[in-house]
């Protein structure tokens, strides 16, 4: 199929430009749980099993997140900012394959932190997990979707700077404001609702569902909201890069 | 005959209200080189955008073998090879990976594309490179890398956007051989290009373009043809030199002076004096280039004041 065959050389080729940064990113992206979830352990003394489980499922969460909604557009705003985006987009090849071979490029590259922070909490705090085979497709979903808004903003967003600031604050906003490391009760009503309106909320809920016993996932919505915002932010940035300047 | 690019009345205007191109049409047969000249700003990349159809017209028609690639930009992509003007840096991918994914990508299949990429490496002389990555190599390297993506799959139509530049003079030959085997076999170009001199021998046709228009048209020779009553002369002088009555001293380019050729006998009798006291150390005198034109024209076009 032409648009598979497309899609399979645009990743290698990806890979192949980025196949030095790879090795420190996922380098970096096994810290950010290691910070996570020993950090946390230090900060909040007498953790309970149930904080470090929040905490771990969050650390994952947050792994997709640093890559996907936060490298990820940093990425394709630098490709615009030089003018690589315009050159793939001169090839004849399918705008969507090209998309989601950047998306796939990301989540690859998040995968091992996502383990890793999993693996991690449940040895640091002994946890309890069981795990169950929809864990597959509500990790994939979960990249999918941050992978998808993060490519729509680099997209929306006309400055390399603006994105990378932008992006930068995301990371703040998910770390205290959203429901990703923490419960939704948690956090004030208005929070509770911006949270709707991005996905990483929604991936750390999937992770609770098919790892934890915690209380108040919500599997099914959560994973219909993952799928809903795969198919708007990267049909909606398919549209944009066919829409000519 | 029909044309293998035809644009016609091109107006593009962007959304911050920049006039880019403003009413340009111009046709280029096969097997043409066509040259697009003019100073940055004038609106060159922005009109091979739109042949690309990276870009859309405010108003006005693109033909490419006869398609309205306005409407149809998929054509215009699988039809060119393109090299872009910058050549973006595409980090750690060696130059052979490089070119052999754009063969692929470009529709070739794996044999065909290893194929086709060991060829053109070899003819752009570029074997020692293959395991460079692109983000090491030089700006000459990256450039013939950039070209070597644009032709290793069969392209009717190639879009070549400053190929020559940073490319030392003995790759630019390799280059310019290469552009021409292509054209010999049928394949047209349009160049666009700051290098005169080099325009002046490889182009077949070319539009000077400013401030989004095009101002002169036409071969090289017929555009010349307008001021060949005028020589050119350059020197080198020293000492107490004092520039002959004949001689017209051009703008902004010292050491350099027109005149008349029915003042050749004089100027050359002068000219052998002034090297006998010392106070010429070299000259030549020759036909008005490609630069003369391209000076007068854009000069012609804009206001006095503007270029003081």
């Amino acid at each position: 199929m032409k648009v598979a065959r497309e899609f399979w050389y645009m990743l290698r080729l990806h890979l192949l430009m980025h196949r030095s940064f790879i090795v420190i990113i996922s380098m970096v992206s096994l810290g950010f749980p290691l910070g996570f979830v020993l950090g946390m352990d230090y900060l909040i003394p007498d953790i309970s099993q149930q904080t470090a489980t929040y905490i771990t499922m969050g650390a994952a969460t947050q792994a997709s997140i640093t890559l996907a909604l936060v490298g990820l557009p940093q990425l394709v705003a630098e490709a615009r900012h030089f003018g690589r985006l315009e050159y793939f987009l001169s090839l004849p090849i399918s705008r969507e394959a090209y998309l989601l071979a950047m998306a796939a490029e990301a989540m690859l590259i998040a995968t091992p932190g996502i383990i890793f922070a999993v693996v991690l909490g449940w040895w640091y705090y002994d946890l309890a997990l069981h795990f169950e085979p929809l864990v597959i497709p509500a990790i994939l979903l979960g990249m999918l979707s941050m992978a998808g808004v993060g490519i729509g903003l680099a997209i929306l967003v006309p400055h390399l700077q603006a994105v990378n600031a932008v992006t930068q604050l995301l990371i703040f906003y998910f770390i205290f404001f959203s429901p990703v490391l923490l419960p939704a009760e948690q956090l004030p009503e208005v929070l509770q609702w911006t949270a709707k309106l991005l996905p990483p909320g929604y991936a750390a809920d999937a992770l609770r569902a098919t790892l934890t016993d915690l209380p108040n996932t919500n599997l099914g919505r959560s994973l219909l909201a993952m799928a809903i915002f795969s198919v708007f932010s990267l049909g909606f940035s398919a549209i944009a890069v066919r829409r000519r300047a | 005959m029909q044309h293998v690019l035809e644009i016609r009345d091109l107006v593009k205007r962007y959304r911050n209200g920049t006039l880019a191109n403003a009413g340009i049409s111009l046709q280029v047969a096969q097997s043409e080189v066509y040259g697009l000249l003019g100073p940055n700003g004038a609106g060159k990349t922005t009109l091979v955008g739109q042949v690309l159809g990276l870009k859309k017209p405010t108003s006005g028609e693109i033909y490419l073998e006869g398609v309205d690639v306005v409407a149809d930009p998929g054509f215009a992509r699988r039809t060119i090879g393109f090299l872009p003007q910058a050549q973006t840096t595409l980090d750690d991918i060696h130059v052979d990976e490089f070119v052999f994914h754009i063969a692929l990508l470009r529709g070739l299949d794996r044999a065909e594309a290893r194929l086709a990429t060991g060829t053109i490496l070899a003819e752009l002389q570029l074997e020692e490179f293959r395991r460079t990555p692109m983000r090491m190599a030089s700006g000459g390297v990256r450039r013939l890398a950039g070209f070597a993506a644009a032709v290793v799959a069969p392209a009717r139509v190639l879009v070549l956007d400053e190929p020559t530049n940073d490319i030392d003079p003995i790759r630019r030959q390799l280059l310019w051989k290469a552009i021409d085997r292509r054209r010999a076999q049928g394949t047209t170009v349009l160049l666009v290009t700051h290098n005169l001199a080099e325009a002046e021998r490889f182009i077949d046709r070319l539009a000077i373009i400013d401030r989004g228009r095009i101002v002169r048209e036409g071969t090289p020779s017929s555009l010349r043809a307008g001021v060949t009553d005028r020589l050119r002369l350059e020197l080198t002088t020293q000492n107490g030199f004092k520039p002959h009555p004949a001689l017209t001293p051009e703008p902004d380019a010292p050491g350099r002076y027109l005149f008349d050729q029915s003042a050749l006998a004089t100027v050359s009798d002068w000219l052998a004096a002034q090297r006998e006291r010392g106070n010429v150390v070299d000259f030549r005198i020759g036909p008005p280039t490609l630069e003369d034109i391209y000076t007068a024209a854009v000069l012609d076009e804009r206001p006095r004041e503007s270029v003081a």
